[in-house]
């Protein structure tokens, strides 16, 4: 059993009164005080194209792991500088990993929400084998100028 | 213009041979630009006695959803202290993940339509595992929120 704390802290002066998070959690699984013992490590995934592509495949991989029963948080990370180039997240039932374009992905995965340079989400992973997939779709990559994200999957 | 910022440290001295330290910071930002996100719906905190989901911002309506594309940050925290207690986050009807007791998620949301005309829209979905009473705190930080007109009838 490993121990695996993730401290979030979000700091803003957003309203007259301020607005602060501080939060520390303990990636524990699931339905346990027990701590997650495995992770992809942090990998790193470069793009060269806008095609929309599955990040993460339920079912496939790591994922073979992460089911309905167990626990799972994945962290991604935008990697990129820019302020105007981004990549979209989306969940479902994803492309095929070649065909899917920013035009014709499949209808069945949902636009979660879009990663600008130096964002970064952290969230628990259902893994569902049809609609679980984690797709990702960047605006402005190409080979002369690709576009970079890191990301890293804690699991049971 | 407001100056918000996230920063994020896992650590781990026991998950694989060496210790695991990943720090980030972001500075959240308009969606293309590099001014500082300005509206938030305040942080909530609610405790929920049903196992029925609901919506935790205002309901994106089809064919007015104005801030799509626009950016926005969401933090969902499940509070109760109860580690087999936990709660069901969906998003245009698909199940993203489970938050346990102690739990939270950091993450963009795009507010977008369904694009699957199931009427499935971007709204944020969770649901309690158990009606015995459930405490949650959620915020958003964004563009803007889709406030509804008075008594506006949602099909």
């Amino acid at each position: 059993m490993a121990t695996i704390t993730a401290a979030l802290s979000v700091n803003s002066d957003i309203t007259e009164y301020g607005l602060g998070i501080s939060k520390s959690m303990t990636m524990n699984k699931a339905g346990s005080t027990k701590g997650m013992e495995l992770t992809t490590g942090l990998a790193k995934r470069t793009f060269v194209n806008n095609n929309q592509v599955d990040l993460l495949t339920a079912g496939s991989g790591v994922a073979v792991d992460v089911t309905a029963s167990r626990a799972a948080k994945v962290y991604i990370k935008n990697v990129s500088t820019s302020s105007t180039d981004y990549f979209t997240m989306g969940f479902g039932n994803a492309s095929t990993n070649t065909t899917a374009t920013p035009t014709n992905g499949d209808a069945t995965a949902f636009e979660l929400g879009r990663l600008y340079g130096g964002d970064w989400m952290l969230i628990p992973w259902l893994a569902v084998s049809t609609t679980g997939d984690i797709t990702i779709m960047p605006s402005n990559a190409t080979t002369a100028d690709p576009m970079h994200v890191e990301y890293m999957v804690f699991f049971e | 213009m407001a100056t918000t910022t996230a920063a994020l440290t896992i650590s781990s001295s026991d998950l694989v041979g060496d210790a695991l330290s990943l720090t980030t910071t972001n500075t959240l930002y308009k969606a293309g630009r590099t001014i500082g996100l300005d509206q938030t719906t305040g942080m909530t905190k609610v405790y929920l006695t049903s196992v029925s989901a609901i919506d935790l911002f205002p309901a994106l309506v089809e064919g007015s959803i104005a801030f799509t594309g626009k950016t926005s940050w969401v933090y969902i925290c499940n509070k109760s202290e109860d580690e087999s207690e936990y709660a069901l986050i969906t998003i245009g009807g698909i199940n993203i993940g489970r938050l346990y007791g102690g739990d939270y998620l950091w993450m963009p949301w795009s507010m977008k339509e369904s694009v699957n005309a199931d009427n499935h829209h971007g709204d944020i979905e969770i649901a309690p595992s158990v009606a015995t009473g459930m405490w949650f705190e959620w915020t958003c930080i964004n563009e803007g929120t889709e406030w509804h007109a008075a008594d506006l009838a949602i099909s």
